[in-house]
């Protein structure tokens, strides 16, 4: 198996919604605690070739490509800021944006994929901002979490709705058209670090908590999940559904372990 | 996108109803997308719908009259509340009706006289609150800190008193006693010697002597042990007095340990941020207790993203071991150096108004998106899809390794049959631009924000008024929004007004979206 040695530690994976042997990896100095980062773009083929790397002054937490842009990527800076690059310039015309309005750190950024244009940014600073890519400065800011928000996920399906996933134990599904948060889902009992939807059923989502444990629920009866899935020895720092709707899920040391939770 | 997406079964049942229904299914997708957009906001799947549960009020009502949970901020206590499972109404409901400072005011009242009044109260309460919020926690820690030394004090002199009570209790009670004992050993001693007296007749100068140094003795006997007595409690309370030291010691240690992260705080902050924000918030909630019990206020700096690994309730997730390396990262950063890898990198934009390129490529639908291929039109498509697709615009060398080209040509020409499916789809894009005019037949689905849907929708519908069109579909979004803020609302209902007028004004595919492509040339 063809293998990229990044210098870095690694935060975050995206491929391209364009091309398919194209992804690009967020990595940060010093385990992200402190220090540089990098976004490299790779290319995927008989071996694996980097084919750009920007450096940040601060670590890159997560990214996402652009829906709509098959050259754009944003990128989530520990900083607070959000970068966008673009491939199709020149390594020294980029970041051709950075957005910085979040006052703690940018933990995760996810691409809208039915509206393809807006973007949203979840920080630790408690809030939860919507972009565009055009404009300098955010759309909305959904501030109602009492703790760091650590992820934020658009509904596949419906173009308004979307999950954040937070520290103060909750993860909230709001509706941009909603000045608050629509439902409250208080999923763990510890710090939740990533929720993501079913993308073959908009009701579904999955947490993932520092509990160790992911849980699947269904919005339209949130009292119980619908499962539990156990055996991660660490905390679960990112799950997300995939394609085949089993949950792929990332464990704090940086293994890739593909969980089969049975699914409802 | 969405439309497609809304399960081929709500559009199943609104074909009969939806008045702009054509032949083909694409039609029915977006029309039924039009009704799913009106119906979708006051029935969503994302609203919890369930009624305020009256146990779950009056639970959050209790809590929230208790004083020590008047004297936290109001987010803490909406957070334990929303943690617990209090839906947004209930949470509302329960602040609503706890009452004010005034205690008079009760839930017995009747609630719909007093709403009002404590819904004023409520918010003020809330602003007045939110200001107080970092003071309160800082003179919390001072007075908690206070309290700690008072109570010690009060400890000690209680002790102290009460060792001093003991003492004199025991004087005074063993002194009478003794010498009741004494009284009484001494007459019995006498009625002995009256009865021997009686008995012999003579009184024996050496038998009193020995009785008086009997007696002696006993009392010296108690006296020695009264003392021995005396000596165990006072190394009692020695004991204790020493326990308590302890204790303080203890204490005071802790103190000092968040006094010097305190001043870590202040003084690392250029370069900890994030450990020093982390340490303000283990200390910010240090202050507020009573709904959190944390074990200590030292931060342990578990993992980044996993700030409260050390949390305590006894069911806490053990920490795992963590790589040599990163404990000696984390090592060093506790002691506030800086690791001598980090580089000083400028990474602001060289030009913040740099435009952005001209996208190659359109988007592609994802695979949950797809629901059914078209048949009629596929096949004139495919062909051209097919040769298209080695003329995709591609970075590097796709055609370098044999099994890469062979895999990615595969797939690309699966994911055309798909993209030939929707190509019924309409919209226009600034995607295509200049570079391939005239070969993709396929539009994307996704409008981008349309400049002037008056003059798309005139171009487009050369018969209809565009303007009353536009009007039209205006109305129907607009019903269920008027909150969101203009720019939201240009945003959401530009491309879905792009969308649906394009879907209206579809008569059949191909020469439409030769339109379209011309109209988008023109455009751009």
């Amino acid at each position: 198996m063809p293998v990229f040695k990044v210098p870095f530690n690694g935060y975050s994976v995206k491929f391209s919604p364009f091309y398919e042997n194209q992804l690009a990896v967020a990595t940060a100095q010093n385990f992200g605690i402190l220090g540089n980062g990098r976004l490299h773009v790779l290319q995927l083929g008989p071996t694996i070739t980097e084919r750009a790397a920007f450096d940040t002054a601060d670590g890159v937490y997560d990214l996402c490509w652009s829906e709509s842009h098959d050259s754009l990527i944003v990128a989530a800076v520990a900083d607070g800021s959000l970068k966008i690059y673009d491939l199709s310039l020149p390594p020294a015309s980029n970041p051709i944006r950075s957005l910085h309005e979040h006052a703690r750190e940018c933990h995760g950024v996810d691409f809208n994929t039915v509206r393809k244009d807006s973007f949203l940014s979840a920080s630790w600073d408690d809030t939860v901002k919507l972009w565009t890519v055009d404009r300098p400065a955010s759309v909305r800011t959904f501030k109602e979490h009492a703790y760091c928000v650590y992820s934020a996920a658009w509904n596949p399906r419906h173009a308004d709705v979307f999950a954040s996933a937070s520290g103060d134990c909750t993860t909230r599904i709001w509706d941009v058209r909603e000045p608050g948060s629509t439902m409250i889902l208080p999923a763990h009992e510890f710090e939740i670090l990533s929720c993501d939807w079913n993308k073959y059923d908009d009701c579904i989502i999955a947490t993932a908590s520092v509990d160790k444990s992911i849980k699947v629920w269904d919005v339209r009866s949130y009292r119980v999940p619908v499962a539990v899935l156990n055996g991660h020895g660490y905390a679960v720092r990112k799950s997300c559904l995939a394609s085949a709707a089993l949950p792929l899920c990332f464990q704090h040391d940086t293994k890739v372990v593909l969980d089969v939770g049975k699914m409802v | 996108m969405a439309a497609q997406a809304d399960a081929p079964a709500s559009s199943a049942d609104q074909n009969p109803q939806n008045p702009v229904v054509e032949q083909t299914t694409v039609d029915n997708r977006w029309g039924s997308k039009v009704e799913d957009v009106k119906e979708s906001y006051p029935s969503s799947v994302f609203v919890n719908s369930q009624p305020i549960r009256e146990e779950q009020v009056q639970n959050a009502v209790k809590f929230l009259s208790h004083p020590k949970v008047r004297g936290s901020p109001v987010i803490h206590r909406r957070s334990f509340l929303e943690r617990k499972g209090l839906t947004k109404e209930e949470i509302d409901e329960a602040f609503q009706r706890v009452p004010d400072p005034t205690p008079s005011v009760q839930t017995t009242e009747p609630v719909v006289t007093n709403q009002a009044d404590v819904q004023t109260q409520v918010p003020t309460q809330v602003v007045q609150s939110n200001p107080v919020l970092p003071a309160g926690s800082a003179s919390k820690l001072v007075t908690d800190s206070r309290f700690h030394w008072s109570y010690a004090i009060l400890a000690v002199g209680f002790l102290a008193v009460s060792g001093a009570g003991t003492l004199v209790l025991f004087k005074n009670a063993i002194i009478p006693r003794l010498k009741s004992w004494i009284r009484k050993v001494a007459s019995e001693d006498e009625e002995e010697e009256g009865l021997l007296k009686k008995n012999n007749g003579k009184p024996n100068i050496a038998e009193e002597a020995a009785a008086a140094a009997k007696v002696a003795a006993a009392a010296a006997a108690d006296v020695a042990e009264a003392s021995r007595q005396m000596l165990t409690t006072k190394s009692e309370e020695k004991k204790c007095f020493e326990e308590l030291m302890r204790l303080l010691n203890a204490q005071v240690h802790e103190l000092k340990s968040m006094r010097t992260a305190i001043q870590m705080l202040e003084g690392g902050r250029s370069t900890n941020g994030k450990i020093v924000a982390e340490q303000q918030d283990d200390n910010r909630f240090l202050g507020t207790s009573s709904m959190q019990p944390y074990v200590n206020g030292k931060t342990v700096l578990g993992s980044h993203s996993v700030r409260s690994s050390s949390r305590p309730a006894p069911a806490d997730p053990s920490v795992a071991p963590h790589p040599k390396s990163y404990m000696e990262i984390m090592a060093m950063i506790q002691r506030g150096e800086r690791p001598s890898n980090i580089k000083e990198i400028n990474d602001t934009p060289p030009n913040p108004n740099q435009p952005l390129s001209n996208p190659r490529l359109a988007p592609r639908p994802k695979p949950w998106e797809v629901s059914q291929p078209q048949t009629n039109s596929t096949n004139i498509l495919q062909t051209q899809e097919s040769s298209e697709s080695s003329n995709y615009k591609f970075p590097s060398n796709p055609l370098s390794g044999g099994d890469a080209a062979l895999w990615w040509q595969r797939k690309n020409v699966r994911i055309t049959e798909f993209e030939a499916g929707n190509e019924n789809k309409p919209g226009s894009s600034n995607v295509l631009g200049n570079e391939q005019p005239a070969r993709r037949s396929w539009v994307p689905p996704q409008p981008p924000p349309v400049v002037m849907p008056e003059a798309a929708a005139a171009i487009r519908q050369p018969n209809k008024p565009s303007y009353q069109k536009e009007q039209t579909t205006d109305n129907q979004l607009l019903a269920p929004s008027p909150d969101v803020t203009d720019e939201l609302q240009r945003i959401t209902r530009i491309p879905e007004a792009g969308g649906t007028m394009e879907a209206n004004g579809k008569t059949s595919v191909l020469s439409t979206s030769d339109e379209i492509q011309a109209e988008e040339n023109s455009r751009y």
